[in-house]
């Protein structure tokens, strides 16, 4: 036999009992939290009939929030989530400023000035059967 | 007398010259009203107020505008958390200022320490609950600083908006742990906090025989002190209450679309200034628990103070905790100024 008098062996087992419990409590509390209860934020914009749109077009599409931008080379649009901490950025003559950290983007989203490492994610765009344009955000 | 409980909360005499103003500065007795204040104008506004997206701010407009006098009790909850940060913050001052956080008190301090988070907490929660164009920013970057916690920051940030975007569940769970979960956490801690006051024997004193001034007042003068400071910050939130109303603004319309202030609220504005300096977990989350730590700290790294020195401002025997506390709280003032001056 181990050296292990009653009372220790009593007080471990108490003490590793109450631990799992603990932690099998944390657990669910967190599993219990982490439901969802509404459907996932819409990915997929219906932005109306692409002819709406014409070459040399930019437009705002602030529910997306986004830009959405027809030149030569076809539709293409920006996300307007900053990168840095997803303020929506603002249109300053041409650039993006994010009014909360400051961060600044060129016309096309790259990064002028921090805090923002990454450009603004570049959005896919498409024309439905109907001829509309469908912006996806995922 | 018949013992009582107000004799439980206050020895039968304690040392006049550390009841004084000037020492204490009321900070600790301020806080305990203005949470009283808080509790007692916070009951009022359940009765009005309706925490969904849809009907928020505009239940708030209801208590502000249309029920009789319902724009003092919103006013008066308001300037009471505006204050209690204030007040908090200097009750936190004056204990490391004069050493006070010194053993048998280290426990206590960092229960104070944990209140003061709470109060932030409860302020921040309260905050969002206007669920108005002028939270929206604060609400969208203080949840997206959340998930920028490595490994579990996608988990807590679900944890804590209940979905991919601040939204209905959002409100609710901000709700739930204003008034119930911080709220019953603050009262724990709170009473706690005052029983352990009593139980470290009460406010920091040299030992008898070090004593020069042996002069003691009575708990009746105490007393008479307390309520005192409780008229006096009473008068001033009603005159606050008054004249200053609490802020307002349209309901948020689209959680996307950008409207309203930019601005965090004034207690984190220091934070908001520092993410302008870039990586958002480094500058938002990292070094703000930093400071923490370090406060935390205080009473466990920092020599304790010299018992003859206990009971007065600036004992020399602990000067760099006074040293490290006032540069924090000279870069924390700094950087809030910083933060509320307008974008160029």
């Amino acid at each position: 036999m181990s050296d292990l008098s009653r009372r220790d062996f009593l007080k471990l087992t108490t003490t590793t009992l109450l631990t799992i419990s603990g932690a099998l409590g944390v657990g669910a509390l967190f599993r219990f939290l982490d439901y969802q209860t509404e459907p996932p934020a819409k990915t997929e914009f219906d932005l109306g009939p692409a002819a709406n749109y014409p070459i040399g077009s930019r437009s705002l599409v602030p529910d997306v929030p986004a830009f959405l931008i027809h030149s030569q080379n076809g539709f293409s649009a920006l996300s307007l989530v900053c990168t840095h901490l997803g303020c929506t950025v603002e249109q300053k003559g041409g650039e993006f400023a994010c009014p909360c950290h400051g961060s600044l983007y060129n016309a096309d989203g790259k990064v002028l000035r921090g805090p923002a490492q990454k450009p603004l994610r570049a959005l896919r765009v498409e024309v439905n059967s109907n001829g509309n344009l469908i912006l996806h955000t995922d | 007398m018949r013992p009582s409980f107000f004799h439980h909360l206050h020895p039968p005499t304690i040392p006049a010259k550390q009841s004084r103003w000037r020492y204490t500065l009321g900070a600790g007795g301020m806080a305990v009203f203005l949470l009283l204040v808080l509790g007692a104008t916070g009951i009022l506004e359940l009765f009005y107020y309706i925490p969904t997206p849809d009907q928020a701010a505009r239940s708030i407009q209801t208590i502000s505008y249309l029920v009789p006098f319902g724009g003092l009790v919103r006013n008066i909850h308001f300037w009471a958390a505006q204050l209690l940060l204030i007040v908090s913050a200097v009750h936190l001052v004056r204990v490391v200022f004069t050493g006070s956080y010194a053993p048998p008190r280290r426990f206590n301090y960092l229960l104070g320490l944990a209140l003061f988070i709470f109060a932030i907490l409860l302020d921040f929660t309260g905050y969002v609950l206007r669920w108005d164009q002028g939270i929206q920013w604060a609400l969208v970057v203080g949840t997206n600083l959340i998930k920028t916690i490595p490994l579990i920051g996608n988990l807590l940030y679900i944890v804590l908006t209940g979905g991919t975007q601040p939204g209905l569940p959002t409100l609710i769970r901000f709700y739930a742990w204003h008034i119930f979960g911080l709220t019953l956490g603050a009262v724990i801690l709170g009473v706690w906090h005052i029983f352990r006051v009593r139980r470290d024997g009460g406010i920091a004193v040299p030992p008898p025989p070090l004593r020069v001034d042996k002069e003691r007042i009575t708990r009746k003068e105490l007393a008479r002190r307390e309520v005192l400071a409780m008229l006096m910050t009473g008068a001033a939130l009603i005159l606050f209450a008054a004249f200053i109303p609490a802020p307002i603004a349209q309901p948020i319309s689209d959680i996307n679309v950008m409207a309203g202030d930019a601005k965090a609220p004034w207690f984190f504005l220091w934070v908001q200034q520092m993410l302008k300096w870039g990586d958002p977990f480094t500058w938002g989350v990292f070094v703000p628990l930093i400071v923490l730590a370090v406060l935390a700290l205080i009473p466990y790294i920092f020599p304790k103070p010299a018992d003859s020195e206990l009971g007065k401002w600036f004992p020399r025997s602990n000067r760099s905790a006074q040293i490290i506390l006032a540069v924090i709280a000279l870069l924390i003032i700094v950087l809030t100024i910083f933060g509320s001056l307008p974008a160029s």
